[in-house]
This record gives structure tokens, C-alpha cells and sequence, in this order.
């Protein structure tokens, strides 16, 4: 063979020195791909199988209690748990903000991964089930006194002076960049088509699917508001908010802002920048634990569009 | 061995190289049918379609040369150049005519096979002329089994084409650096390119670097070189690149017969401001710029066989001293064995690797593509590779001989077991990668599940419902409609073309009245989970596909819709 470009003369095999460097390329090659060949069929080899993960879920569903929560860690294999799971995980459990309405958490681990949500914390029991490891995390009782979101529909809702009246009709919307689907039920506050109130699930800035109620502000400062009347108070009210995240990414749109009021006082206020995401407050309400009250959320936004506001809130006891 | 020679190639190389396409375009015929129509396939197909009236109609010369007949037929996807559509258009014009395919898809992608097999072809040739024929066979081969090329090689896309057209522009340039005949061949081989897609844009620039890096080398070493009668330094390429090129690129795109400056214009513009689409990478969903300039070398390093690349490097390694400047090694690097032949091949051949990973490298440069842009990449990857391998033979064959003498026999059949072992992970990649193709990831990332934690891209272009056609076909057996997500209503329709779908699986517009709703798992289109479970009340997927156990479609009952309903009636 005659080669343009082959360096040097050819090897020889009384190069000494040589054959002990030639033994280390050949064979760290022939080692690479050895590691390559085993890594790659150990990696599939430990995906669990369908069986796992039904087995796994009958002994979760087997001692289920209300109050509990699934969720799966590493989370990218969150729809194979749901599938699982069924109706053990509602819509409001996929979207939850935080695990304050839970008293046990199962965890299912793949490859020993471990939730954010309960990293730190010691397992109560532990199951094996084939390649999923199952946790039982015990939190004690839950502090939510009162859910708004998922009362919303309780709540009296109104665009300035003028009240928005529940209605029914099929779920409209879907597609991507198309934002939240307005649910079936819910308050028509009008006459744009997106003012209405009620209860879906909005992806936020992180791109994760957020339970929450859909309170877009009118134009001009006017406030849209939902009243919860007669509502179980505690230490604080609880309130996370955000935009659907294609209208908060380009960061160009104006604050809205978010106030909690017990009764006429107002107990917390978030303003909101794009960029912020899905943001938390707690609105304390000292003093109040053990009383009732009218809990009211009024969002506002000097420039409306795009601001297609989504909260979760809740009111909660003491610290667990 | 002698320096300045390249390898002789005669009619046992081409038939090597023949073997080698025949043997790929096999592979993917038979395996075409299991990988459902992607996104932009759809609208290629589409072209091709109203391409193939025209060409019809220019057959039959009944007035095709008509601007108002030609604008119609070629208006579709003016975004890129006609030449690859028209090659679709033609396959399936034949198979319309002489039912040469099992279905309509595999029509349209051959022609996209057969330059997937070409290249392998051509890899080898160009890889046998410069390292010798062992490294040109396992850069053919190691370029075949990378799992992204080896998806992508199914296609009727530009992306094999272009790489398949940019490779041989390349290796026509680099003989007519010694043949002025191969000086035309260059210049109908850019003008392919052209016609193919922009991508041809950048190879100007690496061809006139090389070409006076070498000149500027001959002349300091001062002419006559090693072999001066045989490298010209005479630009005819240029010539032939800038006459021939333009007329090749002119006369496949009826599109530019009318209007042509403008519409040039258009073109230009169209690509130097491509709006932004956005991809997942390393946990964030990238929407706009500026973009990681290390995208394209850790999703090289994630995607293709480890092997490969480390026998790349290896390669690269021991040639890298032939590709700097004499100026240089002659004061700072005096004793390597690595000399620059003539032509400066290495120059060009690392060249032509960088520079379409430097141009997806630059901040502003758009990577939505994943490794599809800069493929043309690959081939010279593949070449190094096979040097590297050629020389790893070489040390096996040393080590041989000093345990047990010269046995040539037996030192072949070493150099072929290694072959075999160090190509076994390609295969393995490149096998259990269909047909999930772009979900694909190597060892090197921790595999499928690996790169899910890394928060790598999952998929795109809706491919992956091909995945799905039983599933569809057991749920909703007296028909009904489902919502395709991201997958087009072309392609689904293509999968009813072709006999996977029947014909009353439909596709809907509304994803809330839709029997099920698909949703293609990429991190941004969380949202459409989120409208099913709104639009449903329930957040658990009927199915989910998984390939490595990672979810790739989740698939969504309306619980009054047929699917539920099926489910109902069964026992």
C-alpha cells in the first residue's frame, strides 16, 4: 500500500522500547470499546421493566391513605408514575407547588436518584420492587387549613364593580405557545374572551406544569377579584404566582401585581416582573388562627397584555 | 513508504466502495417502514409532489418553461434550493409509474439512501487515498454507524445530502490540486451543494484558507516542492467554482429563472436572519441567543460512539504536526514524524471537520437542529478515525511479530478482529438507536436515561409516532381522531399513505374533542400535558412510550371519546 501521508517509517518490531507502548494503545482501545459495549447494554439493563413498575404501584395503591402523594424521582419519568398511579394522582397533585396539603410521600427511585422535593429527609420504610426502589416519607399532619384554588369555583368573583358569572362549557384552547386551557367551569368576567377565572394548569418559566387559577387583570389598574367568604383562617395565607411562560420569556411586558386581603386588610402583596417565574409569599395573618374570614385575591397590571396571571394559594396552620 | 504518493485506487477500491453503498442503501430500504415521517420530511414531501407536476409537465414539453406555470409548482418551500426535492420528486414519479417501492415514503427518502450510500462510497475512496485502504474502510463504516448520521440516512432531507455533497466538492477539490480535469468535477460538485442547501455557503472560505496555506508552505520551503510536477498551484478551482457552481446551483432551481435577483435576495436573507426555534441542552431550554459555544462539541461527544471518537483523536494526534505551519515546526517542533505532504491534506481535512462546528459554535449561530448541522463534520471525523485505526493495526501487528514472527496471515485476521471489537460499539449504537433515532444517546452521556438527566433534547420533528401505528390501530379500531402534537398533519397523512394509519384515524384540530391526544415529550411542550389534563380532569396517560425507559409520547384518553369508549366494551 502506498499512503500519501502516513508518518515515519514503518514500526519495527526490534524497536524495543516501542512494544510495551504499542501493547498499552492496542489494548486501551480494545478496553474502550469493551466499556463502551457492557456501559451501554448495564444502562438498558437497568431500566425498569413494565413489571417493576407495575408491582411498585399496586404495593403504593394497596396502602394508600388520603393525604398521601406519588412522585417519581429522577422527574423526566413523571408520566410513566402517573400512568401507573391512575387516579391516585389528580391534576391538582401533578401541579402541586409545594407538599404542605401532604402527610406521606411515596417516592419511587430509579438508579437511587432521590426527589428535590424530599432530599434531606429520612425515609419511614423502603420497598424494593425489581430496579425501583420505593420510600415512604412520613410529614406528619398537613398545615393547608383551606385550599382557594381548588375552591375556587366557591369563590364570588368580579371585574371591578361588575360580578363574573360561572358558566359551563366545553374546554377551549390547546396547541403549543397557546397557553392554558380554560376549563370547563368557570367565571366569565368578559368581554375579551380570555377574562375569565378558574381553575387549570399554566407551564411556568422553569417549563413546569403549575396548578393554579387563571385571573387575567383588565387593562388600566382595575382590579379582578375572587372573595372566599367564611374561609378557616391561620398563621399565614400562602400564594404562588406566576405567568404562563411564553408570554413572561421575552421579558418585555409590565408588572401585575397580586394582593391577599383578609376581610378589607391586605396581608401580602407580590409585585411581579417578568423573569421571576412562579414566585411565593407568605401573607401572614397572625392572631387569626382559629377564627374564619373573607380571603380575598385581587390581581392588578397597569398594562394587561399578555399577562396572563395564574396563582395557587392556600391557607395554612403553623409550621408542621 | 513514500511521501507525496497516494494510495493507487483501482477497480477492486471501487468495488469496495460500491459493496459498501449497496450494503447501506439495503439496510435502510428494509428499515424505512418502521420510522415514521418527521416534520420536515412532510413538507419536502410536499414540494417534491408539486415539483413532480412540473417535471412531468416539462417532459412532456407542454409549456413548463411558462413563469406562470413554474412559480406554482416550484413557490412551495423556496427556503431551500430544488435539487435534493427534485430528486425525491423524480423516485417518486418512477414509483407512481413502475411500483418500484413498498410505499409512497420509501419513494420519496430513496434518493436520500442512495447518497447515503454514496458517501459511504466516497468516504472510503477519499479515506483509502490518503491513509490507505484500512482507514478508508473503517471511516466508511464508522461514518455509517453513527447513530444521528444513521437516522438521518433514512430521510428525504438535506442533511445526508448536503454532507454527501460537501465531502465530494471537498475531495474534488483536493484532486484538482494535482488533476485539472478534477478542477471541473469540483466545480459541478460545489454547484450540487448549492443546489442542495447553504450549508455549501461556508466551503469557499475553507478551501481558500487551504489553498493559500499551501501555497504559502511551498513557497517557503521554495519551489520546486516534493513533487512539483503533480500540485498546481494555479486557482483553476476558483474558476470552475465560480462559473460552473452558479450554473449548477441556477439550472436545478427553476424557482430562480424568474425574478432572480430578488428572489436570490430573498433566499440570502432568508437564512443569514433564520428566526430562532428553540432546543433543550444541559437542563435549559434555549429559545434564543446567545447559545453555548460548546453545544456542538459536547452533543458530538454525547451522540457519537466513544470509540470513534477516541480513535479520531488518535488519529488527529498523530498527524496534528503536518497540519501547522512549517514556520513553526521547524523552531518548536523539529523531531515529529508528521510531515506535511504537497497538498497540505491535513490542513484541509481538519478544516473541513472545524468549520462546520465552529460556525454552529458561534453564540449567534442557531443550534435547533441538533447534529444534524454540522454533520458534514462527520466524514472527516470518520477519515481521522480510520487512521487511527490504521495505525492501531500497525501496533497490533508490531506486537505480533515480536512474539511470534512475521505470520501475515494471522496478522490479518488480528487487524480484522480488531476491526471488528472496535466497531462493535457503533453497531450496537446505531442498532438499538432505530428507530428512535434522534432520542439516541451514547455511553458517553449514560445513555437515553443519562442524557434525560442531563436535560438533553428528547426529540423533534414528530418522527416518533411512527412508533405508535399498532398502539393507534388497537385503540381505536372502528376509527376516530386524535390530536398529533408535533407531529404535522402531512406526515400522518403519510402514514396513512403507506398503510400504517387507516384511513379513519384521523388527525384533529381540537385537542379537547380528540379521542387521544399525543403529547412529544420535550420540555417545552409541557404545556400540552398540562391542556389535556384540563381539557380530560385527569392527569394519568392511557400509554406511555419509552425507549430506555424514558418517556417519549404520552398518549391521552378523552374519557368520552372512542378510545375509552373501546375500552368499555372489552371484557
Amino acid at each position: 500500500m502506498r499512503d500519501a501521508v502516513k508518518e515515519g517509517p514503518p514500526l519495527r518490531s526490534d524497536s524495543g522500547p516501542r512494544i510495551p507502548r504499542a501493547a498499552w494503545i492496542v489494548g486501551g482501545f480494545l478496553t474502550l470499546a469493551l466499556i463502551e459495549v457492557v456501559g451501554a447494554s448495564t444502562i438498558r439493563n437497568r431500566v425498569p421493566p413494565e413489571t417493576d413498575w407495575e408491582q411498585a404501584a399496586r404495593h403504593v395503591d394497596g396502602v394508600w391513605q388520603d393525604g398521601d402523594l406519588a412522585i417519581v424521582a429522577p422527574s423526566w419519568a413523571d408520566p410513566v408514575l402517573r400512568q401507573h398511579m391512575g387516579a391516585r394522582i389528580s391534576v391538582q397533585d401533578a401541579g402541586r407547588a409545594d407538599l404542605a396539603p401532604y402527610e406521606r410521600v411515596w417516592e419511587f427511585s430509579l438508579g437511587g436518584h432521590v426527589a428535590d422535593e424530599v432530599r434531606g429527609l429520612e425515609p419511614t420504610e423502603v420497598h424494593r420492587v425489581g430496579r425501583i426502589t420505593v420510600r415512604r416519607y412520613d410529614l406528619g399532619p398537613s398545615n393547608v387549613l383551606y385550599d382557594l384554588t381548588s375552591n375556587i369555583l366557591e369563590a364570588k368573583v368580579s371585574a371591578g364593580e361588575r360580578e363574573c358569572r360561572l358558566r359551563r362549557l366545553p374546554p377551549e384552547g390547546g396547541g403549543l405557545f397557546a397557553g392554558p386551557m380554560r376549563p370547563e367551569a368557570h367565571f366569565f368576567c368578559g368581554p375579551e374572551p380570555w377574562l375569565w377565572v378558574g381553575p387549570t394548569v399554566s407551564e411556568d418559566l422553569s417549563l413546569r406544569n403549575r396548578y393554579c387559577v387563571w385571573q387575567h387583570p383588565r387593562v388600566g389598574d382595575a382590579p379582578t377579584t375572587a372573595t372566599f367568604e367564611d374561609v378557616p383562617l391561620g398563621e399565614s395565607v400562602v400564594l404562588n404566582a406566576g405567568l404562563y411562560y411564553a408570554h413572561e420569556r421575552p421579558l418585555e411586558h409590565g408588572p401585575f401585581t397580586v394582593q391577599v386581603l383578609v376581610g378589607d386588610d391586605e396581608v401580602g402583596r407580590l409585585v411581579h416582573r417578568d423573569g421571576d417565574g412562579f414566585e411565593r409569599i407568605d401573607a401572614l395573618t397572625p392572631g387569626r388562627t382559629g377564627t374564619r374570614g373573607d380571603v380575598s385575591i385581587v390581581v392588578t397590571a397597569p398594562d394587561n397584555n399578555m399577562r396572563t396571571v395564574c396563582w395557587a394559594a392556600s391557607v395554612r396552620g403553623a409550621e408542621r | 513508504m513514500r511521501r507525496g504518493r497516494t494510495t493507487r485506487i483501482g477497480a477492486v477500491d471501487q468495488l469496495v466502495g460500491a459493496l459498501l453503498a449497496l450494503s447501506y442503501i439495503a439496510l435502510l430500504f428494509l428499515q424505512s417502514p418502521e420510522l415514521g415521517m418527521s416534520r420536515d420530511e412532510s413538507f419536502y414531501v410536499i414540494a417534491a409532489q408539486d415539483y413532480a407536476g412540473w417535471i412531468e409537465q416539462f417532459v412532456t414539453g407542454e409549456g413548463a418553461m411558462a413563469q406562470e406555470v413554474i412559480d406554482p409548482a416550484w413557490d412551495y418551500n423556496h427556503e431551500h434550493p430544488g435539487l435534493a426535492k427534485a430528486l425525491f420528486a423524480i423516485s417518486w414519479l418512477a414509483h407512481q409509474k413502475y411500483e418500484l417501492f413498498p410505499d409512497d415514503s420509501t419513494a420519496f427518502r430513496f434518493p436520500g439512501m442512495v447518497l447515503s450510500g454514496l458517501l459511504l462510497w466516497l468516504i472510503y475512496l477519499f479515506g483509502a487515498r490518503i491513509f490507505g485502504r484500512t482507514a478508508g474502510l473503517f471511516a466508511a463504516v464508522a461514518f455509517a454507524l453513527m447513530p444521528r448520521p444513521f437516522y438521518h440516512a433514512h430521510l428525504c432531507c438535506f442533511d445526508v445530502p448536503i454532507t454527501f455533497a460537501l465531502t465530494l466538492a471537498t475531495y474534488a477539490y483536493w484532486r484538482s490540486l494535482t488533476s485539472r480535469r478534477w478542477a471541473f468535477g469540483f466545480g459541478i460538485a460545489f454547484g450540487i451543494a448549492l443546489a442542495i442547501k447553504h450549508n455549501a455557503w461556508i466551503l469557499p472560505g475553507v478551501l481558500l484558507i487551504h489553498f493559500l496555506w499551501m501555497i504559502v508552505e511551498q513557497r517557503r520551503r521554495g519551489l520546486p516542492l516534493e513533487d512539483p510536477r503533480r500540485v498546481s498551484a494555479r486557482p483553476w478551482w476558483m474558476l470552475s467554482m465560480g462559473l460552473l457552481g452558479p450554473a449548477v446551483f441556477l439550472l436545478t432551481w427553476p424557482w430562480l429563472w424568474n425574478d432572480t435577483l430578488a428572489r436570490l435576495g430573498w433566499y440570502v436573507r432568508f437564512h443569514t436572519g433564520h428566526e430562532y426555534y428553540n432546543i433543550a441542552y444541559l437542563g435549559t431550554t434555549w429559545f434564543r441567543p446567545p447559545f453555548p459555544v460548546h453545544y456542538p462539541v459536547l452533543m458530538t461527544w454525547f451522540t457519537v460512539p466513544m470509540v470513534t471518537l477516541a480513535l479520531a483523536a488518535y488519529g488527529l494526534r498523530m498527524r496534528f504536526r503536518a497540519a501547522l505551519p512549517s514556520a513553526f515546526t521547524s523552531r518548536y517542533w523539529r523531531r515529529g514524524k508528521a510531515t506535511p505532504d504537497p497538498r497540505c491534506t491535513d490542513v484541509l481535512l481538519i478544516g473541513s471537520l472545524l468549520a462546520p462546528i465552529v460556525v454552529i459554535a458561534l453564540p449567534s449561530s442557531p443550534i435547533f437542529g441538533g447534529t444534524k448541522h454540522w454533520m458534514p463534520a462527520y466524514p472527516f471525523i470518520a477519515i481521522y478515525a480510520g487512521f487511527g485505526f490504521w495505525r492501531l493495526s500497525e501496533h497490533l501487528k508490531e506486537l505480533l511479530r515480536a512474539r511470534l514472527g512475521t505470520r501475515r496471515r494471522l496478522e490479518s485476521w488480528a487487524t480484522a478482529g480488531a476491526f471488528v471489537a472496535l466497531m462493535l460499539p457503533s453497531a450496537q449504537a446505531a442498532a438499538h438507536s432505530h428507530p428512535y433515532g434522534l432520542s439516541h444517546y451514547t455511553f458517553a452521556a449514560g445513555g437515553v436515561p443519562g442524557a434525560a438527566d442531563l436535560g438533553l433534547n428528547r426529540q423533534f420533528w414528530g418522527f416518533t409516532t411512527g412508533s405508535l401505528t399498532e398502539f393507534f390501530k388497537e385503540r381505536l379500531p372502528d376509527g376516530g381522531t386524535v390530536w398529533l402534537c408535533d407531529t404535522t398533519d402531512i406526515a400522518w397523512r403519510m402514514l396513512q399513505r403507506d398503510g400504517l394509519i387507516p384511513a379513519n384515524i384521523r388527525g384533529s384540530w381540537s385537542l379537547s374533542r380528540a379521542d387521544l391526544v399525543m403529547v412529544h415529550h420535550e420540555d417545552h411542550f409541557a404545556e400540552i400535558d398540562a391542556q389535556a389534563w384540563v381539557a380530560f380532569g385527569d392527569a394519568s396517560p392511557l400509554h406511555v412510550l419509552t425507549y430506555d425507559g424514558v418517556p417519549i409520547i404520552s398518549i391521552y384518553a378523552n374519557p368520552t371519546g372512542r378510545a375509552m369508549r373501546d375500552e368499555g366494551e372489552q371484557p
